[in-house]
């Protein structure tokens, strides 16, 4: 090596050593300075997760706007996590959800549980919307993204710096329209004597025709709707879907921690999705639950399906698709996760 | 790629390593192989388009060059090469621009004229490196450069990352004959390239993205806001896009520095000019320069009568409107630029500056016309700011009517210290740049330089995706 190469990765070294020293120094400034005011403006999540569980809970409930959305007309607002407290008296049950999250936040959290606590279960809601395109590449999927990336255990100054620069999934308008019109393409299924073979086709022959399966034309709102459905709810699972891969990271993890999981799959307006879309798409949804019955079962986890346990009259939201109950849609799902438990300390 | 991206900064110290570590021969390779990965990160098909444009110049370069003792044929070729390549920016990027406006016009005269609508997005940088292509042509064409027959260089001519997207617009004598040089590892090439990204990210991440968010604020909705909150706003943005572009150029020279090579400086302190003429000599100098030398003195430069040249200078100046965009606000945004400088000739002429004497009074009269410029440039902007004429009048018409409103905009303390660090730092290197004004630093004053720079990027930069202003172009 000539003496000019020797002498210039000499000094270079040197300053990368010196460099290293700086950002170690930078980063208890920040420590002590920013980043406590960063986590509460960009990570709600982590004070969610390191708050510490009150002693005493032996339960905790993970699960999104459906947990604790309510009704106006509701005389009991209490969210499922509260009506599951007050149907096992034995237990307490303890909240660590927030609108919009899903399966890879839901590990983030439970993996931020600090090892001391008394948590025996954990109740993790499983939102079948939560695995289509839609959702996967959503505007909120991106906060929450955000969100992840500072409650990783690294030091904080580079945790700020992978989100300046922004080491998580984005997109703009376009890329995400882009984005799912593709996913949508590319979820195939095989729904039997069936013209569609993916959300895609289905949802351009609904909007193009303006015509329901039962050959009625309802207004354009109600055509909207029913592409709604088949854009959140018309795929079949398997293992790709990044959504079951973070299951299975939740259900590994409450196997090391020696948790109980119990997977909470909760209702979607399976009478509106029947009236509208027709039964192909309500039978997809239930090959997909049954999917996740038999997945996480042979995992050790208990699993609660409450997808057809609300009837229309207890969504209270028929303008989207939402899992969001009345009083008495969330006490029946509070109900039926409750006499898992039951069973399970019996 | 974006430059501010986590995936640059990985793949930066990886193409540097490795350029250093293959020999000479191999290195164009490399840069190739790493310039069409930089390209494809954005829209992978969008390569071909590329492919096209090198295609195209890289025949007439070789055939020019054949035929350079035979003018006709020389002068076809040239003009055939530069319709081909134009052809290809216009498909994308004024197609739609005049469908719609023919569509306007046959309406406006009762005729029916159904309206061609490409539904393509136009390729990143497509302007930049047409006007690159058609620098090497040209430059063939007038025996200035001879033509490259390796397809391998002149590919990396036109591609090389670092100014791929948004510039330098680069000349062959200057890239080319660089890119051929064997270059060896050298220890300030690095650490002057590295102050050069450092700078460039501190300038887009902590200025422009920052200042970006008030003013799109305003920019949304201009009736919401004040007077003085407008005016605030559209002199933030005249720091968001100095900061933005100065800051792009910074990263792209720096990247290129690391590995040996030196771009076209494209910005030399524009804010502290005192005409409108010298703020085009230090405003984006690689695209003005492009229009001088290829356009303003084939067409006579100022060596013609006055109507000509002011004709000329109108000329330019709006196709230079038009370069930045299919708008008509891009349009009057040059035109105006036109007009500007030849109102500003015959005020030159009265020599004002020779008939004060007293130092201090030049010194008073040269800061009110840095004043008046920036003004100028500052309203300006708002022209080229404006998605289009409606948003215009309704910023200028909340302007006019807002003046009893009281200020709304909450600026943060953090924004207003990095403006004045990016002002004070820019006047401090007027003379020179920043790597090199570094450098004669002492190593504590250097350090805490970048030790300040560092915690700013990181910890004080805008979380929102702000892509570079002029990637639209």
């Amino acid at each position: 090596m000539k003496e000019n190469t020797k002498n210039t990765l000499r000094k270079a070294g040197l300053k990368l050593l010196l460099l290293i020293a700086l950002l170690a120094a930078l980063d208890v400034l920040y420590y002590f300075t920013f980043y406590p005011k960063d986590l509460e403006e960009h990570c709600s999540l982590m004070e969610l997760s390191q708050k510490p569980v009150p002693e005493g809970d032996d339960i905790v409930y993970l699960g999104e706007s459906s947990n604790h959305a309510y009704s106006e007309a509701d005389t009991d607002r209490r969210p499922i996590s509260m009506m599951l407290d007050s149907l096992l008296p034995a237990h307490k049950v303890g909240n660590l959800g927030k609108a919009a999250c899903h399966a890879s936040i839901y590990y983030d959290v439970l993996r931020n549980i600090p090892r001391q606590n008394n948590i025996k279960v954990a109740v993790v809601t499983v939102n079948m919307r939560s695995f289509s395109s839609e959702w996967i590449y959503s505007k909120l999927e991106i906060a929450l993204r955000k969100e992840q990336l500072m409650m990783k255990k690294a030091p904080a100054l580079y945790k700020r710096m992978l989100m300046v620069f922004k080491a998580y999934p984005h997109w703009t308008e376009e890329e995400r329209d882009e984005l799912v019109l593709n996913q949508l393409k590319k979820q195939k299924f095989n729904i039997p004597d069936f013209p569609y073979h993916n959300a895609s086709e289905w949802d351009h022959a609904i909007g193009k025709s303006g015509m329901l399966f039962n050959g009625t034309y309802p207004s354009s709102d109600t055509i909207i709707l029913t592409c709604h459905h088949i854009k959140h709810f018309a795929y079949q699972l398997d293992e790709d879907n990044p959504r079951i891969k973070d299951f299975d990271n939740i259900a590994k993890l409450c196997q090391k921690r020696d948790w109980q999981l119990i997977l909470n799959i909760v209702a979607d307006n399976m009478d509106q999705i029947e009236a509208l879309v027709g039964p192909e798409l309500s039978w997809l949804m239930n090959q997909n639950a049954q999917y996740i019955i038999e997945r996480y079962e042979a995992q050790g986890a208990i699993v609660v399906n409450n997808l057809n346990e609300v009837r229309d009259e207890d969504f209270f939201e028929r303008d989207f698709p939402t899992e969001h109950y009345t009083q008495n849609g969330r006490l029946t799902i509070a109900r039926n996760i409750a006499e898992a438990i039951g069973k399970l300390v019996n | 790629m974006l430059f501010n991206s986590i995936e640059f900064l990985i793949f930066f110290p990886i193409v540097t390593l490795l350029f250093y570590l293959l020999p000479h021969k191999f290195r164009w390779l490399l840069l190739l192989a790493a310039s069409c990965f930089f390209y494809m990160w954005f829209i992978p098909k969008y390569i071909l388009i590329l492919l096209i444009t090198i295609l195209i110049d890289y025949s007439a370069g070789i055939l020019i060059y054949k035929w350079k003792d035979q003018p006709k044929k020389k002068k076809s070729c040239l003009i055939i090469s530069i319709i081909s390549t134009c052809a290809v920016l216009f498909i994308f990027k004024y197609l739609n621009f005049c469908s719609a406006n023919l569509v306007a016009l046959a309406q406006h005269f009762g005729w029916a004229h159904p309206q061609q609508v490409l539904n393509i997005a136009l390729p990143i940088g497509l302007s930049f490196h047409t006007f690159q292509s058609l620098s090497y042509v040209i430059e063939v064409y007038r025996g200035h450069q001879k033509a490259e027959r390796h397809f391998g260089y002149y590919a990396l001519y036109v591609m090389f990352y670092p100014q791929l997207v948004t510039g330098p617009i680069e000349r062959p004598q200057n890239l080319l004959t660089q890119l051929h040089r064997e270059k060896k590892l050298q220890y300030d090439n690095i650490a002057n390239g590295l102050r050069l990204i450092l700078f460039g990210l501190f300038l887009k991440m902590v200025v422009a993205d920052n200042l970006g968010a008030y003013v799109d604020q305003i920019y949304e909705d201009p009736h919401a806001f004040s007077s003085a909150d407008i005016l605030l706003g559209m002199v933030f943005y005249s720091f968001q896009i100095y900061g933005d572009f100065f800051g792009y150029s910074s990263i792209a020279l720096g990247c290129a520095l690391a590995m040996g090579f030196t771009l076209i400086d494209n910005f030399k302190t524009p804010y502290l000019s005192d005409s409108i003429q010298e703020f085009w000599r230090r405003w984006h100098i690689s695209l003005s320069t492009w229009f001088r030398d290829y356009l303003y003195i084939p067409l006579g430069g100022n060596r013609v009568s006055i109507p000509r040249w002011a004709l000329n200078t109108l000329i330019v100046f709006t196709v230079c409107g038009i370069w930045h965009g299919a708008n008509w606000t891009f349009m009057i945004w040059g035109f105006a630029y036109g007009v500007l400088l030849c109102l500003e000739r015959p005020l030159r002429s009265i020599h004002i500056f020779d008939r004060i004497s007293s130092k201090s009074g030049k010194n008073i009269l040269k800061g009110l016309n840095i004043l008046k410029t920036f003004i100028i440039v500052t309203f300006l902007w708002s022209v080229f700011r404006a998605p289009s004429f409606d948003s215009l009048h309704q910023l200028y018409s909340a302007l006019y009517h807002n003046f009893t409103l009281p200020m709304q905009l909450q600026v943060s303390t953090i924004v207003w210290v990095a403006l004045v660090f990016f002002v004070l730092l820019d006047i401090l290197i007027r003379q020179s740049r920043f790597d090199q004004w570094c450098s004669q630093k002492t190593g504590l004053v250097r350090w805490g330089i970048y030790a300040l720079m560092i915690f700013a990027i990181i910890v004080f930069s805008s979380v929102q995706q702000y892509p570079f202003i002029y990637f639209q172009f």
